[in-house]
């Protein structure tokens, strides 16, 4: 995998990862011992590195061993210490090419290995996730079922109808952004092999074909939106149900944990290895070689990376619906047909390319993938005056202009005491100079019209389609809305999802302290959205994070 | 996957390594077997081992990871010894020529060093010499031997008897070539096409005896491995065909092991590695992914495992004590024979390797032999130069 591929992985995931951790800090006078990790491990890594902590291991001189795990992006894992920016002591990545590219890194720029051995924690290959009778439907158990398949399925302007199943709607499709997430990238890599029929040596010509930016596009415009993490994808699907998302890219590990009590599921969820083949997460875990980490730090970090490959914590993988890196522990239940899974999958696994040609799929998706329409409603009452909220919020929205495609189109609707239009299907490849002055022209000042706001955006997005593409809005406001003609309800009444007609998402940021939380989450679960906390410090990430869903 | 190319130094290593190891294992294997054996026996060292009288101590010993579990092991068991309460052993894994940088470069923390062969020491006493003006080595002995063996899931090795009745790198080139993959060699199209796996040349040392083994195939010859055979454009069309359907390229033979039985047959079908690598993973295979089958190459080498007492500047008089203890610890009769159940052929030639419990005793039915075939003669150092050199020029970075 390329730099370029894994500077921006994850950045969001670090985000959610970080505010979401909660764990208790090191008690004073203990060793710490500072773990960053891939997050798709998070739920065995909480439950054994807290067996851990309270397990009263003492590091050579005598202190208690404490670690702090922090889940995050695995390219952010690495990113981190190699910049410097968090003094980890330990590392552990979904896939040991995140310890290949760290280290090359490192060695350019200091001669020497940022994690010199590893270990491997635990593996999950990545599959298609679909609804069991969705998969019965194209011949799951009784045949090899592949991209082909989802390609069909895709092209075919009937949808589920031309299985016999006209109630499905139409084929729905979900994996992660390609640059921000593993199993996003991976995605995109399976289906140019599947393309060209290759499982190995892929090369710029296959890239460059013709047929292979057919099979690409094909796939991708079934596609409902992109996202920042396999996590937050597994939940959407899970929560929201076959009408949401027909099938999503996701680790075999996602599809055991859907068969647990905590999901209330309309029908089983299963696993597709596709028969052109597959990747597998490989999780490596080592100790970092930078001056932070004290002889004493290596040593505590050996008794901790011991305890995780001892067998009862790699026994316990098993339960989370990981195969366990310990090669003496057989494959046992959940790894079995009861859980949606095949002990015997996958057949065929596929060569990680060269970075030339990874960048050039890439860039091919860029072109070929499905493209948005957005309108971003800005608020520009007078409280942003506050706390440097409005020149923060500027840099924010500057930066998901320049992270927006060039086949993007974006519209700007600030308001304050009512909505005016700033700027109307504003062609990013053209007019992203243009957004970017118009954002920096805003200033604070008047109320909030919140919810006539929102319906004018809905409106316009309603009155002009754009065919294929993903519609959404993006809602930054300080505060209650204190001038709208609409009622709340009025609004959640006119932009509720549906799978057919309404499927515009608006996606909220409660900026600062007097944003009405329970309100924006509100509009963006009717939506089937995300709400975030936005704070003058997060802005730009919360910015970047939302534009990974395009 | 992308790997760095091979600079002149590291050429040089592989290439002494390769010849020298051969070497040093083909005299090891074929001229001591007419010598007097208590000449040169190994576990006359244990009678040497006396208590260690220092002060608490703590020594690294930089390992290939072929040995790992064996040494896991043997560090475990010398922690509840006398001297195990005394002397605390690191173990850091390190390919061969990594071990040998790492030392060269000053690496404090290893005192002793055991690579998978062994006279990689004379590049490496070399460069020390420039350094440190002094013989790195103070005490070296051969820890365990092991073979060359082909590695395949049974299922699958027996789809590919059925077609190409032997299997050599002659039918493994063929089945790599096949089109179809496994649909051509046995109407099974769910395997995906043919998978080989074998260790980066550059890197090691197991991955660069399987490219002298593969021009021993071509020529069909057991001995006497010329520069002609080498640049024969038929066999460096044959060997370049055959590297391009090879896949991964791991740096250890203990890695690419553990991948083929924690990724399965879809990672490969067949690996080339060290006889007690595969030995060491036939049982947890089978709670994996199936049973695995040994064969042995016709022709073959063998790989020695030296271990090395380093006369480092940085190591003190006690490190070195301790060193030569857990040395002589290693060649006792319990971890040799240890060794047996790790796959390795004891060095130490005291301890039997047939009785019940031996995986050369119960592991026959996984094709596992007690004579591996003949072994090859080592080439010399001009020819595996330049087999390297024409694997290297033809991989495009990889």
């Amino acid at each position: 995998m390329s730099a370029m591929l894994i500077q921006p992985a994850c950045k969001s995931e670090q985000q959610s990862a970080a505010t979401s951790n909660g764990q208790q800090a090191a008690p004073p006078g203990s060793l710490e011992l500072v773990f960053t990790y891939g997050s798709e491990k998070e739920a065995w890594i909480k439950d054994v590195t807290t067996q851990f902590n309270n397990s009263g291991q003492k590091s050579s001189s005598g202190k208690k061993i404490f670690v702090t795990a922090i889940p995050m992006g695995s390219g952010d894992a690495i990113d981190e210490v190699l910049l410097g920016r968090r003094q980890s002591h330990i590392v552990s990545p979904a896939s040991a090419a995140f310890i290949k590219i760290g280290n090359a890194q490192s060695r350019t720029k200091s001669g020497k290995d940022l994690v010199s051995s590893t270990d491997t924690l635990m593996l999950s290959p990545v599959v298609v996730a679909m609804w069991k009778p969705m998969a019965e439907a194209l011949g799951w158990g009784k045949k090899p079922l592949g991209w082909s398949d989802i390609l069909a399925l895709a092209r075919n302007e009937q949808g589920w109808g031309a299985f016999g199943k006209q109630q499905w709607g139409s084929f729905k499709f979900g994996h992660t952004h390609p640059e921000f997430s593993n199993s996003g990238l991976i995605s995109l890599l399976a289906e140019v092999y599947a393309a060209t029929g290759k499982v190995s040596g892929l090369t710029l010509a296959d890239v460059n074909k013709p047929t292979t930016a057919s099979y690409l596009e094909g796939i991708e415009q079934a596609v409902v939106h992109y996202g920042s993490s396999t996590g937050f994808f597994n939940t959407k699907m899970l929560s929201n149900g076959p009408e949401y998302l027909s099938a999503a890219v996701l680790y075999e590990s996602n599809v055991i944990e859907s068969y647990s009590n905590q999901y209330n599921l309309p029908f089983p969820v299963v696993a597709i290895y596709p028969k052109e083949g597959t990747f597998w997460s490989d999780h490596p875990i080592g100790i970092v070689e930078r001056e932070w980490v004290t002889a004493e730090h290596r040593e505590a970090a050996k008794t901790y990376i011991k305890f995780l490959l001892d067998r009862p914590q790699q026994e316990k993988t098993l339960t989370y619906g990981f195969h366990p890196g310990d090669v003496n522990i057989p494959l046992t239940s959940p790894i079995d047909l009861a859980h949606g899974v095949d002990p015997r999958e996958p057949k065929t696994t596929l060569e990680v390319p060269s970075v030339e040609v990874m960048d050039a799929i890439i860039n091919l998706w860029r072109v070929k993938k499905k493209h948005s329409n957005i309108v971003l409603v800005f608020d520009t009452s007078g409280s942003m005056k506050e706390n440097s909220k409005m020149p923060n919020a500027k840099l924010g929205a500057e930066q998901l202009v320049s992270l927006l495609d060039s086949s993007d189109f974006l519209s700007i609707l600030p308001f304050s005491s009512s909505p005016s239009w700033a700027a109307r299907d504003l062609p990013v490849g053209s007019g992203r100079e243009e957004a970017t002055r118009t954002i920096e022209s805003f200033f604070p000042t008047g109320g909030t019209a919140l919810y006539d706001s929102i319906g004018v955006a809905y409106q316009a997005l309603l009155d002009s389609p754009k065919a294929k593409s993903i519609s959404a809005i993006i809602v930054l406001t300080d505060g209650a809305d204190t001038d709208s003609r609409s009622s709340l309800n009025d609004l959640l009444n006119r932009i509720r999802f549906d799978s057919e007609k309404h499927t515009i998402r608006v996606f909220t940021i409660g900026y600062g302290t007097d944003a009405v939380k329970d309100v924006l989450k509100s509009i963006a679960d009717a939506t089937q959205a995300k709400f975030y906390e936005g704070t003058t410090q997060n802005i730009q990430s919360v910015f970047k994070e939302i534009s990974t869903f395009f | 996957m992308p790997e760095g190319k091979l600079t002149l130094l590291g050429k040089i290593v592989v290439v002494l390594l390769i010849v020298g190891c051969g070497y040093l294992a083909y005299y090891f294997l074929v001229q001591k077997k007419t010598d007097d054996p208590s000449a040169t026996d190994p576990g006359s060292k244990q009678a040497q081992s006396n208590q260690f009288s220092g002060n608490a101590v703590e020594i690294g010993l930089a390992y290939g990871t072929e040995k790992k579990s064996w040494l896991e092991w043997a560090v475990r068991e010398f922690a509840k010894t006398p001297d195990g309460k005394k002397i605390k052993i690191n173990l850091i894994p390190k390919g061969s020529q990594e071990g040998a940088q790492a030392l060269l470069s000053g690496d404090k923390s290893i005192n002793a060093w055991s690579p998978a062969s062994s006279l990689y020491k004379e590049i490496f006493v070399q460069d020390w010499q420039v350094k440190y003006s002094n013989n790195p080595i103070l005490k070296e002995e051969s820890l365990a031997l092991t073979p060359m063996v082909f590695v395949m899931w049974n299922e699958r090795y027996q789809a590919f008897i059925q077609k190409y009745k032997t299997l050599n790198f002659t039918t493994i080139s063929q089945a790599l070539q096949e089109k179809g993959g496994w649909n051509a060699i046995s109407n099974k199209p769910e395997w995906g096409l043919f998978k080989l796996g074998h260790t980066h040349p550059g890197k090691s040392n197991s991955g660069l005896m399987t490219l002298v083994l593969m021009a021993y195939d071509f020529g069909g010859k057991t001995r006497g491995l010329a520069l002609k055979d080498i640049l024969n454009v038929d066999f460096q069309n044959w060997m370049l065909k055959l590297e391009q359907g090879v896949n991964g390229l791991s740096d250890s033979t203990g890695t690419l092991m553990r991948e083929m039985v924690l990724k399965g047959p879809s990672s490969y079908d067949a690996v080339f590695v060290y006889e007690s690598v595969a030995i060491d993973f036939l049982k947890s295979a089978e709670g994996r992914w199936g049973e695995l089958h040994i064969i042995y190459p016709k022709e073959n080498m063998w790989s020695e495992n030296p271990y090395y007492i380093i006369d480092a500047p940085w190591s003190t008089k006690e490190q070195r004590a301790a060193a030569e203890v857990f040395l002589n610890f290693l060649l006792t009769e319990p971890i040799q024979k240890e060794s047996l159940k790790h796959g390795f052929r004891p060095a130490n030639t005291t301890v039997p390797v047939i009785f019940a419990e031996s995986p050369f005793t119960a592991y026959q039915r996984y094709g596992l032999q007690i004579e591996p075939g003949s072994t090859s003669e080592p080439p010399s150092a001009e020819v595996v130069n330049n087999l390297l050199a024409i694997w290297q020029r033809n991989q495009g970075g990889r």
